[in-house]
């Protein structure tokens, strides 16, 4: 089992700190979201783990070990930083063959990651022709190459079609559920919270938050049940009867704040009012996150079955 | 990691991008298509006008000299073109190895490349010439042959240093190409003493049968390969420390 670990990373370019003090561990096993504004320091992070930057001060391993001392690194961490990086002017194939070559992995997983990423048919087509997402495509058929226990993906989903984004998420599940070590970056809540088990916030460069995505969800999220029925009158008095607060919208659906769908319909059922509609609304997940960057907002230590301790900021 | 597979990574890097295979192409091709040129219309009113007549043989290395800077300046910048070498290190995270390995396949590239078209400068060229042709048996005109390759290497090499240290092909041919059009001459011109070790000047002594001046002809070439070497230093000590 191969994590990544991070311990009192400090990255400064002049007077910025652009990953200040950061310590937490990425876990094998699991999709960890790595969210954050533009500028949280997600990339810098990851420019630190492969040895591309060097840190101001701290450590950045993968396994226990520094990248650079990796004989063969692709085989140990398959990495996308930016899709815009195969030079335009080699063939997709090329581009991976250059770098299977020097890590001596066998062409054949050439043509296998091509065929995983539905690049086959443009293995010969130079990459300058190539849409944003066919460029994802291809970064990410070069993090695969050699097969590594740690993928570490920044922004995968960027410019793939609707199509391209269920794929990448039924990829991440695959190789997180294969026991591989998934961390993608991401600076959308939402988007990560679709595919993401564990969550690891950033803003300003220190650590926001480490916890899963439900525990997120049930802190962050302010649940709310919105319901239409037949007979408002009688539900809306049963509702208040058992304490919740009914509100009316503009469409006759009612939203009950503070509840879950379960309760709801239990009142109802109890009533016997006909319910034609009942679902559970989670509005705020982005707005919570939204406040928790912006905001520098503290996080306290959450439950969390990792041994890694969010850490104070 | 493996040397061998590392090597053969930078050479599929060259080979697979059309401006650095072109420009070492062109260090062939622009050698035949100037020495058909000037050798089938020129050459024998030149040659009547006397002068050192291995050095004439040379002419077209003025254009091939550019090709090969071109070539060294091109395989380097293809790294920088859209961070593609972050893709590079995380493949091949030892720098020395990287740099050693790309510098490597470079050299040898272009020595191959560079004598081929150094010694096909001179057969064509003099097959044109009739009573006026020298044999590759003439005093000198082995030397500058094999010199002439080592030359156009050596300029690939000075060009590649630059390049890793400015990070563009633009800055370091456009720094370069002037400066042997136009600089160089108009200096050696006029103040003979300081020109003679800059990197084109003195590299060119070998391609004289009698060359002028207190620097002879190879160590002119090891002039030239100092200047190489202190551009490949410059640009590793730039690589070495850089982020990427």
């Amino acid at each position: 089992m191969t994590s990544i670990d991070v311990k009192d990373l400090t990255k400064r370019y002049g007077a910025t700190r652009a990953v200040d003090g950061l310590t937490c561990r990425f876990e094998p096993g699991r999709v960890t979201g790595f969210l954050g504004p533009n500028g949280a320091g997600k990339s810098t992070t990851m420019r630190l783990v492969l040895g591309l930057d060097r840190p101001t001060s701290g450590t950045a391993t993968v396994g226990g070990r520094p990248y650079a001392a990796y004989g063969e690194p692709l085989r140990a961490v398959g990495a996308l930083l930016d899709a815009q990086a195969a030079h335009g002017s080699r063939t997709a194939r090329d581009h991976l063959r250059l770098l299977a070559v020097s890590n001596r992995i066998p062409d054949r997983r050439v043509d296998e990651v091509l065929q995983d990423t539905g690049l086959a048919p443009a293995a010969g087509r130079r990459v300058k022709t190539f849409s944003l997402g066919m460029r994802q495509r291809l970064g990410i058929a070069a993090a695969l190459l050699g097969d590594p226990p740690v993928l570490m993906l920044d922004e995968p989903a960027n410019g793939l079609d609707p199509e391209g984004i269920v794929w990448i998420r039924r990829l991440l599940r695959r190789l997180a559920d294969e026991g591989r070590t998934v961390l993608v970056s991401s600076h959308l809540m939402n988007e990560t919270a679709a595919f993401a088990d564990h969550l690891v916030v950033l803003a300003r460069g220190r650590l926001l938050a480490d916890l899963p995505v439900e525990d997120f969800i049930d802190r962050y999220s302010h649940p709310r049940v919105r319901v239409r029925t037949g007979d408002p009158v009688r539900l809306r008095a049963a509702l208040r009867a058992a304490g919740h607060t009914v509100e009316e919208g503009a469409d006759g659906r009612w939203t009950v704040e503070g509840a879950r769908a379960e309760e709801v319909g239990a009142v109802a059922a109890r009533e016997g009012v006909p319910v034609l509609e009942l679902a559970d609304e989670r509005a705020s997940l982005e707005q919570a996150y939204l406040a928790l960057t912006a905001g520098g907002t503290e996080f306290a230590a959450a439950p969390s079955p990792s041994p890694t301790a969010p850490q104070e900021v | 990691m493996s040397v061998t597979a590392v090597l053969h990574s930078e050479w599929i890097k060259i080979r697979s991008v059309r401006a650095s295979l072109g420009s070492l192409v062109a260090v062939l091709a622009v050698a035949l298509a100037v020495t058909l040129l000037v050798y089938s219309t020129i050459g024998k009113a030149e040659a009547e006008n006397g002068g050192d007549p291995v050095f004439e043989a040379f002419y077209p290395v003025n254009f091939t000299q550019i090709a090969a800077l071109s070539f060294g300046a091109t395989a380097v910048s293809s790294e920088y073109a859209h961070n593609a070498l972050r893709v590079s290190l995380s493949a091949v995270p030892h720098r020395g190895l990287l740099y050693a390995a790309k510098t490597a396949v470079l050299a040898g590239a272009a020595l191959c490349v560079g004598l081929v078209s150094s010694f096909a400068t001179f057969l064509t060229g003099q097959a044109f010439l009739d009573e006026y042709a020298v044999g590759i048996g003439e005093p000198g005109a082995l030397r500058a042959c094999v010199g002439g390759g080592v030359y156009l290497a050596l300029m690939t090499l000075f060009a590649a240093g630059l390049t890793f240290l400015l990070r563009s092909a633009v800055a370091v041919l456009s720094l370069l190409i002037p400066f042997i059009l136009i600089v160089s001459f108009v200096i050696g011109d006029i103040a003979d003493g300081v020109s003679r070790y800059l990197p084109d000047r003195a590299g060119q002594q070998v391609l004289y049968q009698h060359p002028a001046g207190e620097v002879g002809p190879w160590a002119g070439l090891g002039v030239t390969a100092l200047w190489a070497a202190a551009a490949l230093l410059a640009g590793w000590l730039a690589v070495r420390r850089r982020d990427v």
